[in-house]
């Protein structure tokens, strides 16, 4: 169960994430119909690091962008994204 | 028979073993109290039956595996030496019949040729008839102990630790490393499988006075470290979280406190294993015979327990532990008749025994399933010698699981000590004491017959199954394990996996560290299955979401329906009535007068702010934006790839606040999109989406009178049909939005949850006034079946797109929804595409979930979403999905369910059944 | 074990209060009008008829009469009532730290998880809003679906705390 440094948080246990998509899945509200679909059906799928998007869906949550590695699940990078917010 | 034997006073706790009533002592083991009764004989071997005695005195142990317990509390292959005795304890021994000592399975052992190791493979080649066959009796000879099959009456709890460090085993090296760490101010956790502080000072008190760990552990708690006796780390994952597994009451005893273990997840800033190191066997002839033993475990007898296991002992080691053993036998009046060194040389201090050098034992002989006889080579020639215990000791291998667990995880060989010591690691763990390094060892010279030298006891794998593997092409240490089954067994290979390595590096050519490791997975020990589930109070583990007004419902007593995690009724029988006929008059009821039922576990959203709209329309396929205040609308929601995944109904409550409705189903699925598009997608937009599904609990009145209905309770105008107004009823606030599931007039009212009842009550009151009733979900079913109602989940199930629903005329033209761009694919709009349709019976009654074909036995075109019959009049009605639905109106086809043996000719029509027009539910 | 006293509080107005623009602003009115900051993340805010507890980044837990609230807000957010789903229930007695270990993976044992902080987390596979009260005292707001099986089970596993 891996811990999640959430920045809004601090350290949090894996469970109270979800993960939700990749990065490279988000399809762009207004975009073009064929760049829509190759966005969605089209995965890099590296093994290595990949940017995910996750949930702190039973702590803040926030949406939180980080850098995982498929293999040894170390997470090199997280942000929150969302809308403008207080410290 | 002559062997163990303890002096003193029997004990006082009660004991049965294989129906015999014993005594045991506070603080034995069962392996201890066991061999303090003279029992020697405990097990009979996996594979080939081989009476089999106590090997170990820790969880090391491969051969005594006991059943403990009675009904669900039975606990199989439980280790005698990992099990303390309590008052009442029933044990029996496993894997023999009619008894331990005249076991027929015994036969097996005679036929052992034929039963190499990877027999069970070769069993596959040949006739499936015959392996049918000797399966029967291969299930029943071979195996271990037996599940239990009543249901566990004990409880397991799990909870969470965190700590800065967690020091695994309270020895010597883990007990200092747990104290020094606590001095530092640290919160320490200590935690030890065995039942006592530091076991192995109370075996060798030379070393230091066992008082010390006394002491120690009263220092480490009043700094606040938490020790644990009587647990296990048992498996080391990401981010230093350790699963520790306490036990509450030993295997088979009723728990004082009602929980029988309790499964830690300690989260660990870092790690100490403190774990030690496991002593080896040697290999040689029936080295597996009831009286050969662990050179340490004997000590470990004798000056723990008190037991002496022998009178005429010889010892043979390869290195100088051994020796302290032979002085503990001595002290306590055991005759040493041998040691058998494999060093040539003579040790330091032998004081006195009858030392041999460059000697190695070569076989047992024994009687009446215990040793008798020991022979060895001793510098070339072969001697022999009259005994009842045989301690053996191939040296020590490093207790190195749970630093191998911890991933990216390193060993390093050390030549001298012939064993694997922890190396780096990519989690902060580090080992001390002997899990760290152990002393050198001699050479260990081969087994001259190695077809009856046991490396893995408990799976019956000898030293000769490993030449056959290699004999037969098996080259990688992956291969050798898995086809002589080496190492799998519940010990895991504790006491076998290095010397198998050992022999397959010689067949290799290469140096051990290059034969390789499998991989070391938890539990360190066997965990039993209820510590995993957890609380066993549940049925079927997930929590029940329970509505607000649950306990109005129950005490109707409805038959309940499981929707997801919640529960909602299904229909309220009166007077006997089943199902079907409670369902029909609740449905009738709507129809005719009135009804009543809970619809509190619709999804619900308050969305807020001057980009309300915006929001939703990205959301919603339909517009929003053209709604007045006071009015809503249906709408539905669309995936990225433009496949309708849900539907529901949007208000406008006031000019800049909407409230959003959805499937229950969907409904944690809706809050994720919605917080998806808000957060992730549309961070700028001004608008709030709060989840309000549980604050308002929301009652559906539908009927040709319900308007009077609601009339009476709110006291004014009542909306109409798709308009919303704010009102009162029994003083509370509520909603009262104008819109019709069922196809009546219809009014759902929405209460703040805590103010629910007294609003029901009124409803109920009134509704029954009027000659009508409650209904649940069947009737829901009926009623919205007639009318053509998409339910999410069942017409609704992802794979159609709003045309196939004929929906497409709601779609916002603006476009700029979500699933637009997946709309826009030429696929989602090409013929031979599922359509919703209607069917109605020509004879027969629609089995639901029935495949649509043309004539039996032709491939399915589609299927029955929903299936009932018709509220007023009498017919089977169904709504599905069919190829080219649209275009077939009038086509007679099959419903078949060829699982239930079920067919109906039906008539593909359109999917409303009642009011097409819709006049029913509108003023 | 120390007694430890489980309680669901009468329902109460509970209010999400949620800033969705010029957060900073917003930030200054409510000073302006109440005296005190809004709470950071795992903080509360405890005035005279109401508390406000910081959830998440753009959002607040009014607990108590939000008047005045609104007025903060402006055009710049927005109070939506959530008191009918949930149920606030106390945990009473010293002991109440490690009940919320039970089936959880938040460290309520820690000494920074002190008097006025806030989490949200998972106990029981139920997601809990917790806040800290006193030494003595923690409330969890829970939602009311899950409330009588949450109750039922800090009440069992009270019995059993070692």
């Amino acid at each position: 169960m891996l811990l999640i440094t959430c920045p809004h948080c601090g350290p949090r246990a894996q469970t109270e994430f979800s993960y939700e998509r990749t990065v490279d899945s988000v399809v762009q509200p207004g975009a073009a119909p064929a760049e829509a679909m190759a966005r969605l059906f089209t995965r890099a799928n590296p093994r290595g690091l990949d940017d995910e998007i996750w949930r702190h869906t039973f702590g803040c949550r926030a949406w939180l962008v980080l850098t995982r590695h498929r293999m040894t699940h170390a997470i090199t990078a997280i942000r929150a994204a969302g809308p403008e917010a207080l410290p | 028979m002559n062997g163990p034997r303890r002096g003193g006073a029997a004990g006082a706790i009660r004991f049965t073993f294989d129906g015999r009533a014993l005594l045991a002592r506070p603080g034995d083991t069962l392996a201890a109290a066991l061999l303090a009764n003279g029992i020697g004989l405990v097990a009979r071997s996996f594979k080939y039956h081989r009476p089999r005695g106590i090997m170990a005195a820790g969880v090391e142990e491969p051969n005594a595996l006991v059943t403990v317990g009675a009904g669900g509390r039975e606990e199989p292959n439980t280790r005698a030496t990992d099990l303390f005795v309590y008052d009442g304890m029933v044990a029996r021994s496993q894997n023999r019949w009619p008894s331990l000592a005249f076991d027929a399975g015994s036969v097996l052992g005679l036929a052992a040729k034929a039963l190499p190791a990877g027999f069970y493979y070769k069993t596959f080649f040949g006739s499936a008839k015959r392996w049918m066959f000797y399966e029967w009796f291969i299930r029943r000879a071979a195996g271990l102990g037996d599940a239990p099959t009543a249901a566990d009456p004990d409880r397991f709890t799990q909870r969470a630790a965190f700590c800065d460090v967690l020091v695994v085993g309270a020895g010597p090296a883990g007990l200092s490393a747990a104290l020094a760490a606590a001095e530092a101010g640290e919160r320490v956790m200590l935690v030890e499988q065995d039942r006592i502080l530091a076991p192995s000072l109370v075996r060798d008190p030379q070393d230091l006075d066992p008082a010390w760990a006394e002491a120690t552990a009263a220092r480490i708690g009043e700094l606040g470290g938490r020790i644990l006796l009587r647990t296990t780390a048992a498996g080391y994952w990401d981010d230093n979280l350790i699963t520790v597994s306490q036990r509450l009451a030993e295997p088979g005893e009723p728990p004082a406190g009602g929980i029988a273990q309790r499964l830690w997840h300690v989260r660990a800033g870092r790690v100490i294993l403190a774990t030690g190191a496991l002593e080896r066997p040697l290999a040689f002839a029936h080295n597996d015979r009831p009286g050969v033993m662990l050179s340490q475990a004997v000590r470990t007898y004798v000056r723990r327990f008190g037991v002496v296991p022998g009178r005429r002992v010889v010892i043979a080691a390869n290195n100088d532990d051994a020796y302290l053993t032979a002085t503990a036998l001595r002290d306590a009046g055991a005759e040493i008749v041998a040691v058998l060194d494999t060093r040539p040389v003579p040790a330091g201090a032998t004081s006195g025994f009858p030392v041999h050098n460059d000697a190695m034992p070569l076989a047992t002989k024994g009687a009446r399933h215990h040793l008798r006889e020991v022979s060895a080579r001793v510098g070339g020639k072969v001697m022999h010698w009259r005994a009842d215990l045989l301690a053996m000791s191939g040296g020590f291998t490093p207790v190195v699981h749970l630093h191998m667990q911890a991933g990216g995880a390193a060993l390093e060989w050390d030549d001298a000590s012939q064993s694997f010591l922890p190396g780096g690691a990519r989690q902060n763990v580090v080992s001390v004491g002997s899990a760290a390094s152990v002393a050198p060892v001699g050479p260990t010279p081969p087994p001259e017959n190695p077809g009856k030298a046991f490396i893995d006891f408990q799976n019956d794998v000898s030293l000769g199954d490993v030449d056959l593997a290699w004999a037969e092409g098996y080259r990688s240490v992956e291969h050798l394990k898995r086809y002589t089954t080496l190492g799998m067994a519940t010990d895991q290979g504790k006491t076998s996996n290095m010397a198998a390595l050992g022999r397959l590096a010689e067949k290799q050519g290469v140096a051990i560290p290059e034969a390789g490791l499998t991989t070391f997975r938890p539990p360190y020990t066997p965990v039993t299955m209820g510590l995993l589930a957890g609380r066993t109070e549940r049925d079927a583990g997930a929590h029940l979401r329970r509505l607000a007004l649950f306990d109005v419902h129950q005490a109707k007593t409805p038959i309940w329906q499981p929707l997801g995690y919640w529960k909602r009724p299904r229909a309220y029988p009166q007077g006997g009535e089943n199902l079907a006929e409670a369902a029909l008059r609740e449905a009738r009821s709507v129809r005719t007068a009135v009804g009543m039922t809970d619809v509190s576990t619709l999804a619900k959203f308050e969305v807020s702010g001057p980009d309300a709209v915006q929001l939703l329309e990205l959301v919603c396929a339909t517009t929003v934006g053209k709604l007045a205040v006071g009015r809503g609308r249906y709408t539905f929601m669309l995936r990225e790839d433009g496949l309708v995944f849900d539907d529901g109904t949007v208000w406008r409550l006031a000019e800049n606040r909407y409230l959003l409705t959805s499937s229950t189903g969907g409904a944690d699925r809706m809050a994720v999109h919605l917080s998806y598009v808000r957060q992730f997608l549309c961070p700028q937009l001004k608008v709030s989406v709060v989840n309000v599904q549980e604050h308002y609990a929301g009652i559906a009145v539908a009927g040709p009178t319900a308007k009077a209905v609601l009339a009476g309770l709110i006291g004014e105008e009542v909306p109409r049909h798709m308009s919303a107004v704010g009102a009162s009823i029994a003083g509370s606030p509520v909603m009262v939005l104008a819109a019709s599931y069922s196809g009546e007039r219809a009014f759902e009212i929405y209460a703040e949850a805590s103010l629910a009842e007294p609003v029901w009550n009124a409803c109920e009151a009134a509704v029954t006034a009027q000659g009508g009733s409650l209904y649940g979900m069947e009737a829901m079913e009926f009623l919205r079946i007639e009318k053509g109602h998409l339910v999410v989940g069942g017409e609704v199930d992802g794979r159609l797109t709003p045309h196939d629903l004929a929906l497409d005329k709601m779609l916002n033209k603006a476009g700029g929804y979500i699933g637009a761009a997946g709309l826009a694919r030429p696929g989602l709009t090409a013929p031979g595409r599922k359509q919703l349709v209607g069917l109605e019976a020509i004879a027969g009654t629609i089995p639901e979930g029935a495949m649509l074909v043309t004539a039996l036995g032709q491939p399915a075109g589609g299927h029955v979403t929903a299936a009932a019959r018709r509220v007023l009049e009498s017919g089977s009605i169904a709504l599905g999905q069919l190829v080219d639905g649209f275009a077939r109106h009038g086509e007679e086809l099959v419903a078949t369910s060829p699982t239930r043996s079920q067919s109906a000719a039906v008539r593909v029509v359109a999917p409303h059944f009642y009011d097409t027009a819709g006049e029913r539910y509108r003023d | 074990m120390t007694d430890i006293t489980i309680t669901a509080l009468p329902a109460a107005p509970l209010h999400v209060f949620e800033i969705w623009s010029n957060p900073a602003v917003v930030a200054n009115r409510f000073e302006a009008a109440l005296g005190s900051s809004l709470p950071v993340l795992g903080a509360a805010l405890q005035l005279s008829a109401m508390r406000l507890i910081r959830y998440e980044p753009t959002v607040w837990l009014a607990e108590g009469d939000p008047a005045g609230l609104a007025e903060i807000l402006g055009a710049d957010g927005s109070l939506t009532a959530i008191g009918g789903g949930v149920v606030r229930v106390r945990l009473g007695g010293p002991g109440w730290r490690s009940l919320l270990m039970e089936g959880g993976v938040f460290d309520a044992e820690s000494a920074d998880f002190a008097a006025g902080s806030s989490a949200a987390t998972l106990i029981d596979h139920v997601n809990v809003r917790l806040y800290v009260e006193s030494d003595d005292a923690c409330l969890a707001y829970v939602p009311l679906s899950y409330a009588r099986d949450m109750i039922h089970f800090w009440t069992v596993a009270a019995k059993s705390l070692v």
